[in-house]
């Protein structure tokens, strides 16, 4: 299942998608970013509540296929930009991440 | 990072490739706060470049676009309400006072403080891995000081390399030994 056909059927709001197309393979859930960054893997779906920048850059090193925020949580303008230039697709959710998980497990 | 202490691995490292003589590591605590000083004798940065290291994208790394070191520590210091602070001067062939200055300053009591951690062992991981550069360690504390001086120690072994398995166990003790006197009066 690709990301814009998983934001479309699980309800989630898109923020950007810079490539629409990337196929979702799993979940992975965490905010310690340096623990994020040994752990999620490439084509993962990533939920998370931080939302600086640093989640960004975490999600092009992970390579994961896009970032839920969680609990209705919004990053800057600017780090939606950034995310936009680096082909991080970022999507956002009202649910809490337990919730986001099993809306995914459903849906892939 | 889960303990501090791999915060001041990565950022030392960073004085090591930029390649640093004497590394100087030091750790102030009193009750509520908690700085973390790592000041090397490098390079140096230019102001454009101090300007970027703390945007994660930035990195002296050729293997790939992204460096998290000091944007993670800005990161952790700035999620207990405390900050972080760069100095730097480029070894322009003129000066020998080159060198970066990075201080974090973190407020303990904040629930999202992260423990310091392990920090005995991220000081041996460094000077095993960089034995023939110095480092000055100095952990300040209300209850008394642990340090190290590489340069002492270094005389004193007249020779012997400082990542011999015998002189990092030596090391190891050494500073256990002066952490367990600053427990034992807590």
């Amino acid at each position: 299942m690709t990301v814009a056909e998983l934001a479309a059927g699980c309800g989630f709001e898109v923020l950007c998608l810079p490539e629409p197309e990337r196929e979702v393979d799993g979940v992975y859930i965490g905010d310690l970013l340096s623990w994020v960054m040994g752990r999620a893997r490439q084509d993962n779906a990533w939920i998370t509540i931080m939302s600086n920048v640093n989640v960004i850059a975490v999600g092009t090193l992970s390579d994961v296929s896009c970032i839920l925020f969680a609990e209705g949580v919004l990053p800057e303008a600017d780090i939606i930009e950034t995310a936009k230039a680096k082909g991080v697709n970022l999507l956002v959710t009202p649910m809490p991440a337990y919730e986001a998980a099993i809306k995914l497990h459903e849906a892939l | 990072m889960k303990e501090l202490s791999l915060n001041i691995l990565d950022i030392a490292e960073n004085s090591m490739k930029a390649g640093a003589t004497l590394t100087e590591i030091i750790i102030i605590e009193s009750s509520l706060e908690l700085s973390i000083t790592v000041k090397d004798d490098g390079c140096g940065m230019s102001e454009d470049i101090l300007r970027s290291v703390t945007d994660p994208f930035y990195t002296t790394r050729t293997t790939r676009s992204v460096g998290l070191g000091i944007p993670l520590l800005k990161m952790a210091a700035e999620m207990t309400g405390g900050r972080v602070e760069l100095h730097s001067v480029v070894d322009d062939g003129k000066t020998d006072a080159h060198g970066t200055t990075i201080t974090a300053y973190f407020y303990k009591n904040h629930i999202d403080f992260t423990p310091l951690g392990d920090v005995i062992s991220s000081i041996t991981t460094l000077i095993q891995g960089h034995p023939d550069t110095d480092i000055l360690f100095s952990h300040v504390t209300e209850y008394g000081e642990v340090g190290l001086d590489t340069r002492e120690l270094r005389e004193a072994l007249e020779g012997v390399p400082l990542d011999t398995y015998e002189v990092i166990k030596w090391i190891e003790g050494y500073l256990e030994e002066q952490y367990s006197e600053i427990n034992y009066k807590k």
